[in-house]
């Protein structure tokens, strides 16, 4: 059965359209229970997240599909086509099941290597199945979307590096110190950044936790947040020392943390290493203490050029997981192939009939001389013959298809030779 | 013998270039079949070591070709060391195509004859536990110089602030820093207890200590270095680059001490 896909992603469509078209969850249910009505539209599953609205569908009619479903766009956002209809895609076939697969293996993703598209894929899926509107082709495609996901995270470092500031953090520290496991964060001064990388960093095993501000309430709050110590604001001195990790953004005009305090810090630390990192603009570690040994220290610049390159990184990576999909289209339209009912039992049939007509052609001759109708009469009368013994055969094979046992399909094909 | 270095030899090969590929396409699919292939490597090799100490008669580390394919071995062996115990497969594309290096060499000398018989000196139980413990360190000193050359790539990238394709393919900078250091610290001892038992043989054979030949000198200083290079890691002075450097500069001086001897003649010249 043709598969078609319509939709608006960040490509195609400005934020203000892709708004307008996304889907609640409930909305999203009922829009399917609305739309799959089995006339058009077979089986449909709807994805909507903040870079994409899209509906796939599974259906006899690409033209009539595609165009029920644009209506369908329209219709339930009481929106007039002209706003969104320029912005839509729409693919058929192989391009929709390349497109899916490279959704899912967030290839189409704003941030490429982004993880959270497949759970937005698999959130949409098992929002469809409790609509009840996936069958045979989509249950199939959606499960092969996910293996392929799986595929591309596994095999190349689409991933790996860290894109945000936040998780640099992590990155970083991972690449100094190997385990985070024992390892202390100290977080002067508060803001979004500092606090959302001192969590990544708690995700990623870090054991201790301080927290140093100039208002001593905030750093206590903050503290209370994460399980963290706070620390006096006066004695940062006191705590660099045992900080492996220092996140400082503060918005102070002049360094908070000096060389000398880093120096003197370095020594009672025995020269283990340990790294800053500076988010405050204007800057508040001193850039000096990246000359000490064993200190790294990364201001927000530093951290954006790395960023980029990591970028640039995964778009190499990024070449390589699309000839994974490539190959894994390919798979599945052979794997879809080899399952549709339809066309084994046209060839087996065929075959059949050819059967029947070449043993008439040999015994032609010995009938002697008969009218058309005679001759039609005994054709009709083998083809019938043959239709009528293997009518059991087929109802079989559409049974066991239709219970997903393809064995038995597969096992009629090798015993006709039907591939070749 | 030949035929099962052979075997040896396409093993480590294979390994080296499954070894290679998986460090650079981050692919641990191929790093299994690496770590296979030299596991199949290393128990090939181990096994034609004992026949040939079976066969021939006396401890397999005599002859040149013998020397190579021992140095191989003990490399392979603190790879897989270095391998399970903290996971560092990042070491692999520098030590298998060595080994694949040194057996082929090997291989290719085999047909050659020393120019002193081995027979004399496998009278004795110290000589073959002094060229062991040798050749251990050796192996220990080349983990420790990789290890080294890793730290000072990555120390050197988190300084720029400017990551390569290989910085994301190294160990952590703790992980490579506390190999090079176990590494030394294992090396040491090695090269310690190998000279000490060089000297017991030499005064049992010959009444006589030193020989004062270009190889006891530069095992001596090779010696000195890597006791610097411990004692101010301990002290905590010269962790990180300094000693990675130093690590380096041992190493350097490992090699003339093997190598080196030959050409400058001496009473340890034997294949």
């Amino acid at each position: 059965m043709p598969i078609v896909l319509v939709g608006v992603n960040h490509k195609t469509a400005p934020v203000e359209v892709r708004e307008l078209l996304a889907f609640s969850e409930a909305a999203c249910s009922a829009g399917l229970r609305d739309l799959i009505d089995g006339k058009i539209l077979q089986e449909g599953l709807i994805v909507s997240t903040c870079n994409r609205v899209e509906v796939l569908a599974a259906t006899d009619q690409i033209q009539n599909g595609t165009e029920r479903i644009t209506t369908f766009l329209g219709q339930s956002h009481r929106l007039p086509a002209d706003v969104f209809e320029s912005h839509l895609y729409s693919h058929t076939d192989d391009h929709a099941v390349r497109h899916l697969f490279r959704v899912a293996s967030s290839l189409d993703s704003m941030v490429v290597g982004e993880a959270q598209v497949l759970g937005q894929v698999r959130q949409a899926y098992s929002l469809a199945l409790e609509a009840g509107t996936t069958g045979k082709v989509l249950n199939r495609l959606v499960h092969h979307a996910f293996h392929v996901a799986k595929r591309v995270r596994t095999e190349t470092g689409i991933g790996a590096n860290a894109v945000s500031i936040s998780y640099m953090a992590v990155e970083l520290g991972k690449k100094i110190f190997g385990s985070l496991k024992g390892h202390t964060v100290l977080v002067i001064g508060a803001g979004e950044m500092a606090e959302l990388s001192t969590r990544h960093l708690l995700n990623a095993g870090v054991s201790r936790v301080l927290i140093s501000n100039r208002t001593e309430a905030s750093a206590q709050k903050l503290a209370g947040e994460f399980g963290g110590e706070a620390v006096p604001f006066n004695h940062l001195p006191d705590y660099l020392k045992e900080a492996d990790i220092v996140i400082c953004s503060t918005g102070a005009s002049k360094y908070v943390v000096t060389e000398e305090m880093v120096r003197e810090a370095l020594e009672k630390r025995r020269n283990r290493p340990a790294f800053f990192i500076d988010i405050s603009v204007p800057r508040n570690v001193d850039p000096a203490i990246g000359n000490l040994p064993n200190i790294f220290v990364f201001d927000v610049d530093d951290l954006e050029a790395v960023i980029s390159s990591n970028i640039r990184e995964r778009e190499r990576e990024a070449e390589r997981a699309e000839l994974i999909v490539a190959s894994e289209v390919m798979q599945f339209q052979q794997a879809l192939r080899a399952l549709d009912v339809g066309p084994t039992i046209g060839a087996l049939k065929e075959r059949l009939q050819s059967i029947a007509r070449t043993e008439l052609g040999r015994q032609r001759g010995r009938l002697g001389d008969l009218t058309p109708e005679q001759e039609a009469a005994v054709e009709a009368l083998l083809l019938a013959t043959v239709n009528k013994i293997s009518h059991p055969l087929f109802s079989h094979l559409r049974r066991s298809y239709d219970a997903s046992v393809p064995e038995t399909l597969q096992a009629w094909r090798d015993i006709f030779g039907l591939e070749e | 013998m030949r035929s099962i270095l052979l075997a040896v030899l396409a093993a480590y090969v294979v390994a080296a270039i499954h070894s290679v590929l998986a460090f650079v396409n981050k692919r641990r699919s191929l790093q299994r079949v690496s770590e296979w292939s030299m596991a199949i490597g290393f128990i090939l090799h181990t096994a034609a070591l004992i026949a040939e100490w079976l066969l021939e008669g006396h401890y397999p580390l005599f002859y040149r070709s013998e020397t190579l394919s021992f140095l191989a071995w003990a490399m392979v062996g603190a790879y897989s060391l270095v391998l399970y115990k903290y996971s560092a497969r990042a070491l692999g594309p520098f030590t298998l195509p060595l080994v694949s290096i040194l057996i082929f060499v090997a291989l290719l000398t085999e047909s050659e004859s020393g120019a002193k018989e081995a027979s004399g000196f496998s009278e004795t139980w110290l000589f073959p536990v002094h060229t062991t413990l040798l050749f251990s360190a050796y192996a220990a000193f080349f983990v420790v110089f990789v290890a080294s050359v890793m730290y000072l790539v990555l120390e050197r990238e988190l300084k720029l602030k400017t990551f390569s394709a290989i910085f994301h393919r190294l160990p952590s900078l703790t992980t490579v820093n506390e190999i090079a250091t176990v590494a030394a610290a294992l090396g040491l001892t090695f090269l310690t207890l190998g000279i000490a038992s060089g000297m017991l043989w030499s005064s049992s054979q010959y009444n006589r200590l030193w020989h004062n030949d270009p190889k006891e000198i530069f095992a001596v200083l090779t010696w000195l270095l890597y006791l610097a290079l411990i004692i101010y890691r301990s002290t905590a002075q010269w962790r990180g680059r300094r000693a990675a450097w130093m690590g380096v500069a041992g190493f350097a001086l490992v090699l003339v001490t093997f190598f080196g001897a030959r050409f400058m003649g001496g009473y340890h010249v034997f294949g």
